[in-house]
């Protein structure tokens, strides 16, 4: 009768005996010294990338006042001979862009990224109308849809240059940036049938508790990519047995469940709450 | 509820390619006209009297007291295991054995476990145990007791197997600790009482899965011969041959064909949407889909045995005397759609058991051609079995002119539930 999952009788929390305990402490206590001793001090080049965001270090070029709109100050440098970018984007086959910075009078230094501004170094950020979106350590980014989506989406985007000391460089007391639009990523369907679209398409919705269309049987092939669109007029769970896929359904909503069918076999996806069979996929 | 088909499992075997399926209906219908023609015409199979005994140091070791010992004490630490679980564990079949134990190694087990050694839950029944350590308890003999209803037969054990499957495939949720513990509950209530009132003999007659265990081991190679309480080999043949007809015996393997039956249609989409969209209820039309399958089956078994009774005239018990003839049958449909889940959830319950939360279940013995073959082949076999048990019955039974006349009803009787039993695995 030994089981680990039985559950545990709540209110006794393991304690561990008083030397235990004396050595705890001490290791706790020479760690948190340690560390102070370690992090407390000025940024250095050598400091572990971007956990370090002091404002202003070192002594390139004249920092001004004026902030980049996010927090970050100016850093203003002469025009000759400071950074530049421009920024294209295009769509990806498969999913979002594919953005590419071309900079001059610049390198991407993410080896040293939180230490002192050097010229002509650091990195780039990426907004999205105003909300940032990412840093970028390259001349290469991919934008995945699904980070439009959480940055509220919109369609510009904005790429601008910051130091190691994520202070931005400004020249003219205007920050070093670039602007491109993204176009829809639902680019042209011939530019998308080399990618793998899903094979079997299967809409269904469930209003009162009744399936439609009647649950039925789908032949898939082994390895083929399946989705499913569903719809339930109440709050729910959609879930693919045997593949254990999970997915929450808002009421209302249609809701895509998207996945690759590489095991063979008979396979029920159902509604947990209303314990509702939605369809049967025969995967051989 | 097919959600949890079987109360586990998340994965159910491909439907049957159509080409599988007429090759076992084909393989079926020659293998029965083969039969008619060319079988014997005397009776060859003499039940409990055949067998060759094992040697005598391996009978003392199966009959030794402690050995009894043991597998009692095996069996009720098994059932206490499974109960605690139940009780104390979490309410998750993917991580309390408890379920897994039930459905899985107790209920499908036990097809395997009889079909080599016997009759083995008569060994491990746990309140076979609790009565007697009752019994030695209060000082009586376990055996004493008013005597068990000779017109009840094995109608006890039919309604208690009714009951199971009524659980495991129709009840709203057949995997949670709260409806396995009400079961067994009932069922320990209504055995132990009835074993205090009848004595230990009760559960030969009336314990669901002592009867499912004891007619599948009518197909064990291994048996007792009750002249001389040898333990011997013996052809399968004999073993079913010997199959007592006690009243009951029909209705137990019309639910055994009936439940697995159900079982196999209860997974077809269109059942599936007909149960879910019923105004009755899904619970109430399930039940009423389960009844029909019991009945349907029994009433082609009624309506053949009117029909032999029509052929020969004189027989006074058509209804019992072919029921033997059946249990293969029903072992076929046992194993076509159940041997999947023995083989992968069996092994995952004992990973639950052994302390893994939600383990994978294992990777599938067979490929989807070899399952499908196996349950072609499971059926059919069932099929062959069947009637040559009851080619042998009816030569036996019948005067010579009449002998092959009068198995035609039942020929066609198996030949329906074979084809039934392929094409509910194409469904």
């Amino acid at each position: 009768m030994k089981r680990s999952s039985t559950p545990s009788r709540p209110g006794r929390p393991l304690r561990p005996t008083r030397p235990v305990a004396a050595a705890v402490t001490v290791l706790t206590a020479g760690a948190l010294v340690f560390g102070a001793s370690a992090c407390g001090g000025r940024a250095t080049t050598h400091h572990k990338p971007g956990t370090s965001h002091e404002q202003a270090g070192g002594s390139v070029g004249r920092l001004l006042a004026a902030d980049d709109g996010s927090g970050n100050r100016l850093r203003q440098v002469d025009a000759e001979g400071a950074p530049a970018v421009t920024v294209a984007v295009r769509p990806d086959s498969e999913d979002g862009w594919n953005v590419h910075l071309s900079v001059r009078n610049f390198r991407f230094t993410p080896d040293s990224v939180g230490g002192a501004a050097l010229p002509g170094r650091g990195h780039a950020r990426l907004f999205l109308d105003g909300h940032p979106l990412a840093r970028v350590y390259g001349s290469w980014f991919h934008l995945p849809a699904s980070l439009v989506r959480a940055a509220g989406g919109g369609t510009g985007l904005t790429a601008r240059l910051y130091a190691d000391d994520h202070t931005a460089w400004a020249v003219n007391s205007t920050p070093v940036q670039a602007t491109a639009s993204l176009s829809a990523p639902s680019a042209p369907e011939e530019s998308r049938s080399a990618t793998p679209r899903p094979d079997t398409t299967l809409e269904i919705v469930v209003s009162h508790g009744k399936v439609s269309p009647d649950p039925g049987r789908t032949e898939i092939e082994k390895g083929r990519t399946v989705e499913l669109r569903v719809r339930s007029d109440r709050a729910d769970t959609l879930h693919v047995h045997g593949y254990d896929k999970e997915a929450r359904l808002p009421a209302g909503k249609t809701v895509t469940l998207t996945f690759t069918a590489d095991r063979s076999g008979l396979f029920e996806a159902e509604t947990h709450e209303s314990d509702l069979l939605l369809t049967q996929l025969v995967v051989r | 509820m097919s959600v949890l088909a079987h109360g586990i499992g998340a994965q159910h075997d491909l439907p049957l390619s159509p080409f599988y399926a007429f090759a076992g209906a084909f393989a079926a219908l020659f293998v029965s006209f083969l039969a008619l023609g060319l079988l014997w015409s005397a009776s060859r199979f003499r039940g409990d009297r055949a067998g060759r005994p094992l040697p005598s140091a391996l009978q003392r070791l199966a009959d030794a007291r402690p050995t009894r010992i043991a597998l009692r004490a095996l069996g009720l630490a098994a059932a206490l295991y499974v109960t605690l679980n139940l009780l104390l564990g979490p309410d998750d079949p993917d991580r309390n054995p408890g379920p897994g134990a039930v459905y899985v190694l107790l209920w499908v087990g036990l097809v395997p476990a009889s079909l080599l050694l016997g009759p083995v839950w008569r060994l491990l029944n746990p309140l076979r145990t609790v009565h007697l350590l009752g019994c030695r308890a209060l000082g009586r003999d376990p055996a004493a007791g008013r005597p068990f209803p000779v017109r009840l037969g094995l109608w006890p054990a039919a309604a208690g197997l009714l009951a199971f499957t009524w659980l495991e495939l129709v009840a709203p949720d057949p995997a949670s600790a709260t409806a396995l513990l009400l079961f067994l509950s009932l069922h320990t209530a209504v055995h132990l009482a009835g074993a205090a009132r009848h004595g230990a003999g009760w559960f030969d007659r009336a314990d669901a899965f002592e009867v499912y265990s004891g007619l599948l081991a009518r197909l064990s190679p291994l048996g007792r011969r009750p002249a001389d309480r040898r333990l011997v080999l013996r052809s399968p043949f004999n073993g079913l041959d010997a199959t007592p007809q006690p009243p009951g015996l029909v209705a137990t393997v019309c639910v055994m064909l009936g439940s697995t039956a159900y079982d196999g249609f209860s997974d077809s989409p269109s059942w599936i949407t007909t149960v879910q969209t019923s105004p009755l209820g899904r619970t109430t039309a399930a039940t009423l889909g389960l009844l029909g399958a019991v009945a349907l089956v029994a009433a082609l078994y009624a309506l053949c045995t009117g029909a032999v009774r029509l052929i020969s005239g004189q027989l006074s018990h058509p209804l019992t005397a072919f029921a033997h003839s059946l249990v293969p049958i029903a072992l076929g449909y046992l194993v076509a759609h159940y041997f999947t889940l023995f083989v992968t959830e069996g092994p995952r319950t004992v990973m639950v058991a052994s302390g893994t939360d939600n383990p994978a279940p294992p990777e599938p013995l067979l490929g989807p051609g070899g399952v499908a073959t196996l349950q072609v082949a499971a059926i059919v076999l069932g099929h062959v079995l069947g009637v040559i048990a009851a080619h042998d019955r009816s030569v036996r039974l019948f005067p010579p002119g009449r002998a092959v006349a009068g198995q035609l009803p039942l020929l066609v009787l198996m030949i329906t539930y074979t084809i039934g039993g392929l094409s509910l695995l194409i469904a």
